[in-house]
Protein backbone atom coordinates (compact mmCIF):
# COMPACT_ATOMS: atom_id res chain seq x y z
CA UNK A 1 0.00 0.00 0.00
CA UNK A 2 2.52 2.26 1.05
CA UNK A 3 4.50 2.02 -2.21
CA UNK A 4 1.19 2.41 -4.58
CA UNK A 5 1.36 5.64 -2.48
CA UNK A 6 5.03 6.15 -3.37
CA UNK A 7 4.29 5.60 -7.18
CA UNK A 8 1.55 7.59 -7.28
CA UNK A 9 2.32 10.48 -5.80
CA UNK A 10 5.77 10.13 -7.94
CA UNK A 11 3.49 11.29 -11.07
CA UNK A 12 2.35 14.01 -9.37
CA UNK A 13 5.47 16.26 -8.42
CA UNK A 14 8.49 14.43 -8.90
CA UNK A 15 8.37 12.82 -12.07
CA UNK A 16 5.43 14.69 -13.47
CA UNK A 17 5.21 13.86 -16.94
CA UNK A 18 4.74 17.31 -18.43
CA UNK A 19 6.62 19.64 -16.18
CA UNK A 20 9.45 17.41 -15.56
CA UNK A 21 10.00 14.22 -18.29
CA UNK A 22 8.77 16.87 -20.83
CA UNK A 23 6.44 14.26 -22.67
CA UNK A 24 3.26 14.11 -24.10
CA UNK A 25 3.67 18.09 -24.56
CA UNK A 26 2.17 19.10 -28.41
CA UNK A 27 -1.42 17.96 -26.96
CA UNK A 28 -0.78 20.26 -23.32
CA UNK A 29 -0.19 23.35 -25.52
CA UNK A 30 -2.50 22.53 -28.80
CA UNK A 31 -6.23 22.26 -26.38
CA UNK A 32 -5.43 24.06 -23.32
CA UNK A 33 -6.91 27.19 -24.71
CA UNK A 34 -10.38 25.66 -23.34
CA UNK A 35 -11.02 24.68 -19.71
CA UNK A 36 -13.44 22.37 -21.17
CA UNK A 37 -11.75 20.41 -23.83
CA UNK A 38 -8.55 20.45 -21.73
CA UNK A 39 -10.55 18.27 -18.78
CA UNK A 40 -11.43 16.24 -21.32
CA UNK A 41 -8.35 15.63 -22.65
CA UNK A 42 -7.07 14.82 -19.61
CA UNK A 43 -9.92 12.50 -18.35
CA UNK A 44 -9.62 10.57 -21.90
CA UNK A 45 -5.68 10.40 -21.12
CA UNK A 46 -6.25 9.11 -17.88
CA UNK A 47 -8.65 6.23 -19.25
CA UNK A 48 -6.37 5.03 -22.06
CA UNK A 49 -3.23 5.36 -19.58
CA UNK A 50 -4.87 3.47 -17.13
CA UNK A 51 -6.19 0.72 -18.92
CA UNK A 52 -3.45 0.06 -21.49
CA UNK A 53 -0.81 -0.38 -18.46
CA UNK A 54 -3.02 -2.73 -16.95
CA UNK A 55 -3.37 -4.66 -19.88
CA UNK A 56 0.27 -4.14 -20.92
CA UNK A 57 1.50 -5.43 -17.33
CA UNK A 58 -0.64 -8.22 -17.37
CA UNK A 59 0.44 -9.95 -20.41
CA UNK A 60 3.94 -9.09 -19.77
CA UNK A 61 5.08 -12.62 -19.22
CA UNK A 62 3.68 -13.79 -23.12
CA UNK A 63 5.13 -10.56 -24.65
CA UNK A 64 8.11 -11.20 -26.83
CA UNK A 65 10.73 -9.16 -26.38
CA UNK A 66 10.87 -7.91 -29.79
CA UNK A 67 8.21 -6.98 -30.99
CA UNK A 68 6.71 -5.62 -27.90
CA UNK A 69 6.76 -1.94 -29.31
CA UNK A 70 4.17 -3.20 -31.77
CA UNK A 71 2.10 -4.82 -29.62
CA UNK A 72 2.27 -1.94 -27.00
CA UNK A 73 0.62 0.15 -29.68
CA UNK A 74 -2.08 -2.22 -31.08
CA UNK A 75 -2.91 -1.93 -27.35
CA UNK A 76 -3.09 1.68 -26.74
CA UNK A 77 -4.68 1.90 -30.46
CA UNK A 78 -7.92 -0.20 -29.21
CA UNK A 79 -8.22 1.93 -26.26
CA UNK A 80 -7.87 5.33 -28.30
CA UNK A 81 -10.63 3.76 -30.33
CA UNK A 82 -12.84 3.46 -27.60
CA UNK A 83 -11.96 6.73 -26.78
CA UNK A 84 -13.11 8.16 -30.22
CA UNK A 85 -15.78 6.52 -30.54
CA UNK A 86 -17.42 7.41 -27.21
CA UNK A 87 -16.50 11.17 -27.62
CA UNK A 88 -17.72 11.38 -30.88
CA UNK A 89 -21.20 9.69 -29.92
CA UNK A 90 -21.58 12.16 -26.21
CA UNK A 91 -20.06 14.88 -26.39
CA UNK A 92 -19.94 15.77 -30.35
CA UNK A 93 -18.42 19.41 -29.13
CA UNK A 94 -16.08 18.79 -27.09
CA UNK A 95 -15.06 15.84 -30.25
CA UNK A 96 -14.64 18.58 -32.69
CA UNK A 97 -12.91 20.75 -30.52
CA UNK A 98 -10.03 18.21 -30.14
CA UNK A 99 -10.12 17.07 -33.46
CA UNK A 100 -7.15 15.23 -34.39
CA UNK A 101 -5.74 14.97 -30.34
CA UNK A 102 -7.98 11.75 -30.01
CA UNK A 103 -6.23 9.61 -32.50
CA UNK A 104 -2.85 10.80 -31.70
CA UNK A 105 -3.10 9.90 -27.97
CA UNK A 106 -1.76 6.60 -30.08
CA UNK A 107 1.55 8.33 -30.22
CA UNK A 108 1.59 10.14 -26.65
CA UNK A 109 4.95 9.88 -25.58
CA UNK A 110 3.09 9.63 -21.76
CA UNK A 111 1.12 6.59 -23.18
CA UNK A 112 4.16 4.84 -24.47
CA UNK A 113 6.67 5.95 -22.79
CA UNK A 114 4.84 4.42 -19.18
CA UNK A 115 4.08 1.49 -21.17
CA UNK A 116 7.47 0.90 -21.84
CA UNK A 117 9.41 2.23 -18.84
CA UNK A 118 6.76 0.87 -15.98
CA UNK A 119 4.11 -1.41 -16.99
CA UNK A 120 6.26 -3.51 -18.90
CA UNK A 121 8.79 -4.36 -16.14
CA UNK A 122 6.18 -4.35 -12.87
CA UNK A 123 2.53 -5.89 -11.64
CA UNK A 124 -0.67 -4.74 -12.59
CA UNK A 125 -2.03 -2.96 -9.04
CA UNK A 126 1.15 -1.02 -9.21
CA UNK A 127 0.99 0.06 -12.74
CA UNK A 128 -2.78 0.97 -12.58
CA UNK A 129 -0.80 3.42 -9.42
CA UNK A 130 1.29 4.47 -12.04
CA UNK A 131 -1.56 4.80 -14.64
CA UNK A 132 -3.34 7.21 -12.37
CA UNK A 133 -0.24 8.89 -10.94
CA UNK A 134 0.97 10.13 -14.26
CA UNK A 135 -2.40 11.01 -15.58
CA UNK A 136 -3.71 12.96 -12.85
CA UNK A 137 -0.29 14.86 -12.82
CA UNK A 138 -0.99 15.56 -16.69
CA UNK A 139 -4.63 16.62 -16.24
CA UNK A 140 -3.72 18.98 -13.41
CA UNK A 141 -1.19 20.70 -15.86
CA UNK A 142 -3.23 20.76 -18.88
CA UNK A 143 -6.74 22.00 -17.22
CA UNK A 144 -4.72 24.53 -15.00
CA UNK A 145 -3.62 25.54 -18.44
CA UNK A 146 -6.38 25.95 -19.95
CA UNK A 147 -8.56 27.50 -16.71
CA UNK A 148 -6.09 30.06 -16.87
CA UNK A 149 -5.75 30.42 -20.49
CA UNK A 150 -9.63 30.83 -20.97
CA UNK A 151 -10.52 32.69 -18.00
CA UNK A 152 -8.06 36.13 -18.08
CA UNK A 153 -8.35 35.57 -22.54
CA UNK A 154 -11.62 35.61 -22.62
CA UNK A 155 -12.91 36.62 -19.23
CA UNK A 156 -15.30 33.61 -18.93
CA UNK A 157 -15.05 30.15 -17.65
CA UNK A 158 -17.39 27.65 -19.81
CA UNK A 159 -18.19 24.09 -19.33
CA UNK A 160 -20.88 22.05 -21.02
CA UNK A 161 -22.36 25.40 -21.94
CA UNK A 162 -22.87 26.75 -18.29
CA UNK A 163 -20.79 29.87 -17.21
CA UNK A 164 -18.94 28.92 -14.38
CA UNK A 165 -17.57 32.44 -13.54
CA UNK A 166 -17.49 35.34 -15.63
CA UNK A 167 -16.17 39.04 -15.86
CA UNK A 168 -18.59 40.45 -17.10
CA UNK A 169 -18.55 41.38 -20.89
CA UNK A 170 -16.44 44.51 -20.41
CA UNK A 171 -13.69 42.55 -19.80
CA UNK A 172 -10.66 43.33 -22.64
CA UNK A 173 -8.62 40.20 -21.93
CA UNK A 174 -5.06 40.13 -23.39
CA UNK A 175 -5.86 37.81 -27.06
CA UNK A 176 -2.47 37.02 -26.98
CA UNK A 177 -3.51 34.24 -24.01
CA UNK A 178 -5.82 32.43 -26.59
CA UNK A 179 -3.26 32.19 -29.65
CA UNK A 180 -0.44 29.74 -29.63
CA UNK A 181 2.35 31.75 -28.91
CA UNK A 182 0.40 32.50 -25.26
CA UNK A 183 0.50 28.43 -24.60
CA UNK A 184 4.27 28.59 -25.49
CA UNK A 185 4.99 31.36 -23.08
CA UNK A 186 2.92 30.31 -20.40
CA UNK A 187 4.07 26.66 -20.45
CA UNK A 188 7.57 27.85 -20.10
CA UNK A 189 6.71 29.73 -16.87
CA UNK A 190 5.21 26.92 -15.87
CA UNK A 191 8.00 24.80 -16.17
CA UNK A 192 10.38 27.40 -14.56
CA UNK A 193 8.07 27.56 -11.58
CA UNK A 194 8.05 23.87 -11.54
CA UNK A 195 11.83 23.56 -10.81
CA UNK A 196 12.15 26.03 -8.77
CA UNK A 197 9.38 23.99 -6.51
CA UNK A 198 10.98 20.82 -6.97
CA UNK A 199 14.43 21.91 -6.52
CA UNK A 200 12.83 22.74 -2.81
CA UNK A 201 11.47 19.63 -2.58
CA UNK A 202 14.12 17.77 -3.67
CA UNK A 203 16.58 19.74 -0.91
CA UNK A 204 14.13 18.78 1.80
CA UNK A 205 14.53 15.21 0.92
CA UNK A 206 17.98 15.42 1.17
CA UNK A 207 17.37 17.32 4.90
CA UNK A 208 15.21 14.84 6.51
CA UNK B 1 -4.58 27.22 -64.40
CA UNK B 2 -7.42 26.82 -61.25
CA UNK B 3 -5.90 23.84 -59.98
CA UNK B 4 -2.56 24.54 -59.91
CA UNK B 5 -2.99 27.74 -58.04
CA UNK B 6 -5.26 25.42 -55.58
CA UNK B 7 -2.01 23.15 -55.47
CA UNK B 8 0.27 26.36 -54.66
CA UNK B 9 -2.09 27.59 -51.78
CA UNK B 10 -2.36 23.93 -50.43
CA UNK B 11 1.40 23.54 -50.39
CA UNK B 12 1.83 27.11 -48.56
CA UNK B 13 -1.11 26.97 -46.31
CA UNK B 14 0.70 23.58 -45.09
CA UNK B 15 3.60 24.62 -44.98
CA UNK B 16 3.54 28.19 -43.64
CA UNK B 17 0.20 29.40 -42.48
CA UNK B 18 -0.50 25.62 -40.83
CA UNK B 19 2.75 24.82 -39.98
CA UNK B 20 2.89 21.86 -38.06
CA UNK B 21 5.49 22.69 -35.07
CA UNK B 22 4.34 25.96 -34.54
CA UNK B 23 0.66 26.66 -34.56
CA UNK B 24 -0.83 23.35 -34.62
CA UNK B 25 1.76 22.18 -31.83
CA UNK B 26 2.10 18.35 -33.29
CA UNK B 27 5.04 16.66 -32.79
CA UNK B 28 6.59 18.99 -30.44
CA UNK B 29 8.80 16.45 -28.05
CA UNK B 30 11.21 16.06 -31.25
CA UNK B 31 11.11 19.81 -31.66
CA UNK B 32 12.23 20.12 -27.82
CA UNK B 33 14.27 17.23 -28.06
CA UNK B 34 16.62 17.32 -30.74
CA UNK B 35 16.67 21.44 -31.71
CA UNK B 36 20.06 21.57 -29.64
CA UNK B 37 22.54 20.76 -32.31
CA UNK B 38 22.01 22.10 -35.93
CA UNK B 39 23.06 18.74 -36.99
CA UNK B 40 20.77 16.30 -35.57
CA UNK B 41 18.16 18.97 -37.21
CA UNK B 42 19.11 18.57 -40.48
CA UNK B 43 19.61 15.09 -40.39
CA UNK B 44 15.55 14.46 -38.68
CA UNK B 45 14.46 17.06 -41.20
CA UNK B 46 15.61 15.06 -43.83
CA UNK B 47 14.24 11.98 -42.46
CA UNK B 48 10.82 13.56 -41.74
CA UNK B 49 10.44 14.15 -44.86
CA UNK B 50 11.20 11.27 -46.57
CA UNK B 51 8.98 9.15 -44.57
CA UNK B 52 6.10 11.61 -44.17
CA UNK B 53 5.81 11.42 -48.06
CA UNK B 54 6.05 7.68 -47.82
CA UNK B 55 3.97 7.19 -44.91
CA UNK B 56 1.02 9.21 -46.15
CA UNK B 57 0.99 7.80 -49.47
CA UNK B 58 0.81 4.27 -48.10
CA UNK B 59 -2.08 5.27 -45.71
CA UNK B 60 -4.11 6.81 -48.33
CA UNK B 61 -3.73 3.69 -50.31
CA UNK B 62 -4.83 1.51 -47.23
CA UNK B 63 -7.80 4.01 -46.54
CA UNK B 64 -9.12 3.86 -50.01
CA UNK B 65 -7.97 0.30 -51.22
CA UNK B 66 -8.56 -1.48 -48.11
CA UNK B 67 -10.48 0.02 -45.02
CA UNK B 68 -13.40 2.07 -46.58
CA UNK B 69 -14.15 -0.89 -49.30
CA UNK B 70 -14.26 -3.18 -45.60
CA UNK B 71 -16.44 -0.64 -44.44
CA UNK B 72 -13.96 -0.33 -41.62
CA UNK B 73 -12.80 3.21 -42.02
CA UNK B 74 -14.91 4.95 -39.37
CA UNK B 75 -13.63 2.57 -36.37
CA UNK B 76 -9.88 1.12 -37.74
CA UNK B 77 -8.18 3.97 -38.99
CA UNK B 78 -6.31 4.74 -35.92
CA UNK B 79 -4.94 0.69 -35.43
CA UNK B 80 -4.59 0.76 -39.10
CA UNK B 81 -2.43 3.83 -39.82
CA UNK B 82 -0.38 3.40 -36.87
CA UNK B 83 0.63 -0.44 -37.87
CA UNK B 84 1.35 0.77 -41.81
CA UNK B 85 3.82 3.60 -40.51
CA UNK B 86 5.26 1.79 -37.99
CA UNK B 87 5.79 -1.60 -40.77
CA UNK B 88 6.93 1.11 -43.71
CA UNK B 89 10.05 2.62 -41.28
CA UNK B 90 11.16 -0.79 -40.04
CA UNK B 91 11.17 -1.70 -44.14
CA UNK B 92 12.81 1.80 -44.92
CA UNK B 93 15.24 0.97 -42.29
CA UNK B 94 16.34 -2.30 -43.64
CA UNK B 95 16.16 -1.13 -47.13
CA UNK B 96 19.18 1.92 -46.25
CA UNK B 97 21.31 -0.21 -44.13
CA UNK B 98 21.47 -2.88 -46.79
CA UNK B 99 21.48 -0.91 -50.21
CA UNK B 100 22.42 3.14 -48.82
CA UNK B 101 24.59 3.15 -46.28
CA UNK B 102 25.77 6.82 -46.77
CA UNK B 103 21.96 7.68 -46.48
CA UNK B 104 21.57 5.57 -43.39
CA UNK B 105 24.95 6.88 -41.52
CA UNK B 106 22.69 10.41 -42.21
CA UNK B 107 19.31 9.30 -40.70
CA UNK B 108 19.59 5.91 -39.36
CA UNK B 109 18.87 6.67 -35.72
CA UNK B 110 16.24 9.36 -36.22
CA UNK B 111 13.93 6.81 -38.67
CA UNK B 112 12.55 4.61 -35.60
CA UNK B 113 12.06 8.15 -33.80
CA UNK B 114 10.09 8.99 -36.45
CA UNK B 115 7.19 6.02 -35.53
CA UNK B 116 5.96 7.76 -32.64
CA UNK B 117 6.24 11.35 -34.40
CA UNK B 118 2.93 12.63 -34.06
CA UNK B 119 3.27 14.89 -37.29
CA UNK B 120 3.70 11.87 -39.51
CA UNK B 121 0.16 10.02 -38.59
CA UNK B 122 -1.07 13.45 -38.04
CA UNK B 123 -0.68 13.92 -42.02
CA UNK B 124 -2.07 11.19 -42.46
CA UNK B 125 -4.78 11.54 -41.00
CA UNK B 126 -5.71 15.00 -42.24
CA UNK B 127 -5.88 13.52 -45.59
CA UNK B 128 -8.68 10.80 -45.41
CA UNK B 129 -10.53 13.33 -41.89
CA UNK B 130 -10.29 16.86 -43.24
CA UNK B 131 -10.72 19.72 -41.17
CA UNK B 132 -8.73 18.46 -38.10
CA UNK B 133 -6.95 21.38 -38.80
CA UNK B 134 -9.62 23.49 -39.25
CA UNK B 135 -7.74 24.08 -42.49
CA UNK B 136 -10.02 25.97 -45.19
CA UNK B 137 -10.24 22.94 -47.41
CA UNK B 138 -12.40 20.83 -46.21
CA UNK B 139 -12.82 17.97 -48.10
CA UNK B 140 -11.27 14.71 -48.92
CA UNK B 141 -7.96 14.81 -50.82
CA UNK B 142 -6.96 12.84 -54.32
CA UNK B 143 -4.01 11.06 -53.96
CA UNK B 144 -1.60 13.97 -55.90
CA UNK B 145 -3.42 16.76 -53.44
CA UNK B 146 -2.23 14.26 -50.48
CA UNK B 147 1.35 14.06 -51.90
CA UNK B 148 1.47 18.18 -52.11
CA UNK B 149 -0.02 18.39 -48.96
CA UNK B 150 2.42 16.32 -47.21
CA UNK B 151 5.45 18.06 -49.02
CA UNK B 152 4.01 21.13 -47.57
CA UNK B 153 3.60 19.92 -44.29
CA UNK B 154 7.12 18.05 -43.82
CA UNK B 155 8.94 21.40 -45.59
CA UNK B 156 7.62 23.53 -43.01
CA UNK B 157 8.02 21.26 -39.70
CA UNK B 158 11.71 20.70 -41.43
CA UNK B 159 12.03 24.95 -42.07
CA UNK B 160 10.70 25.65 -38.61
CA UNK B 161 13.03 22.73 -36.85
CA UNK B 162 16.31 24.94 -38.55
CA UNK B 163 15.40 28.08 -37.28
CA UNK B 164 14.42 27.28 -34.16
CA UNK B 165 17.48 25.21 -33.86
CA UNK B 166 19.47 28.39 -35.10
CA UNK B 167 17.63 30.27 -32.39
CA UNK B 168 18.74 28.13 -29.49
CA UNK B 169 21.88 27.40 -30.47
CA UNK B 170 22.77 31.24 -29.87
CA UNK B 171 20.44 31.27 -26.85
CA UNK B 172 22.55 29.05 -25.29
CA UNK B 173 24.97 31.65 -24.90
CA UNK B 174 22.79 34.38 -23.46
CA UNK B 175 22.91 35.82 -19.80
CA UNK B 176 19.26 34.44 -18.52
CA UNK B 177 17.98 33.92 -14.91
CA UNK B 178 18.59 30.99 -13.42
CA UNK B 179 15.43 29.75 -13.11
CA UNK B 180 14.97 30.19 -16.90
CA UNK B 181 18.00 28.27 -17.73
CA UNK B 182 17.68 25.46 -20.81
CA UNK B 183 13.95 24.14 -21.62
CA UNK B 184 11.70 27.42 -19.77
CA UNK B 185 13.67 29.89 -22.04
CA UNK B 186 13.24 27.69 -25.15
CA UNK B 187 9.39 27.45 -24.87
CA UNK B 188 10.02 31.75 -24.48
CA UNK B 189 12.27 31.58 -27.91
CA UNK B 190 9.25 29.12 -29.28
CA UNK B 191 6.64 32.24 -28.39
CA UNK B 192 7.76 34.48 -30.04
CA UNK B 193 8.83 32.31 -33.04
CA UNK B 194 5.05 31.51 -33.13
CA UNK B 195 4.14 34.69 -32.99
CA UNK B 196 5.97 35.41 -36.60
CA UNK B 197 4.03 32.67 -37.76
CA UNK B 198 0.75 34.28 -36.99
CA UNK B 199 1.54 37.19 -39.23
CA UNK B 200 1.76 35.29 -41.86
CA UNK B 201 -1.85 34.08 -41.34
CA UNK B 202 -3.29 37.27 -43.02
CA UNK B 203 -0.55 36.84 -45.90
CA UNK B 204 -2.70 34.75 -48.61
CA UNK B 205 -5.74 35.10 -47.08
CA UNK B 206 -5.69 31.59 -45.97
Amino acid sequence: MKEFMAVLRNGLSLENPLTVLMIGLCSTLAVSAKFEGSLFMGIAVIFVLVMSNVLISAVRRFTPDEVRIPIFIVIIAAFVTIVDLVLKGYFPSVYSFLGVWIPLIVVNCIVLGRAEAFAYHNGVVLSIADGIGMGVGYTIIISGLGAFRELFGSGKLVFLQHTLVSFGSAYRGPNILLLFPGAFLLFGLIVAGSRALNKRLMARKEAV
Amino acid sequence: MHAVTQLMLLLVGAALVNNILLTRFIALCSFFGISDNMHTSIGMSLAVIFVMMLASTATWIAYYGMLVPLGVGEFLYIPAFILVIAALVQFVEMYLRKYSPALYRAMGIYLPLITTNCAVLAAATEAVKPGFFKMNMAYNFTLGENLIYTLGVAVGYGFALLCFTALRERLDLAPVPDALKGIPMAFIAAALLSIGYIGLGSLFGL
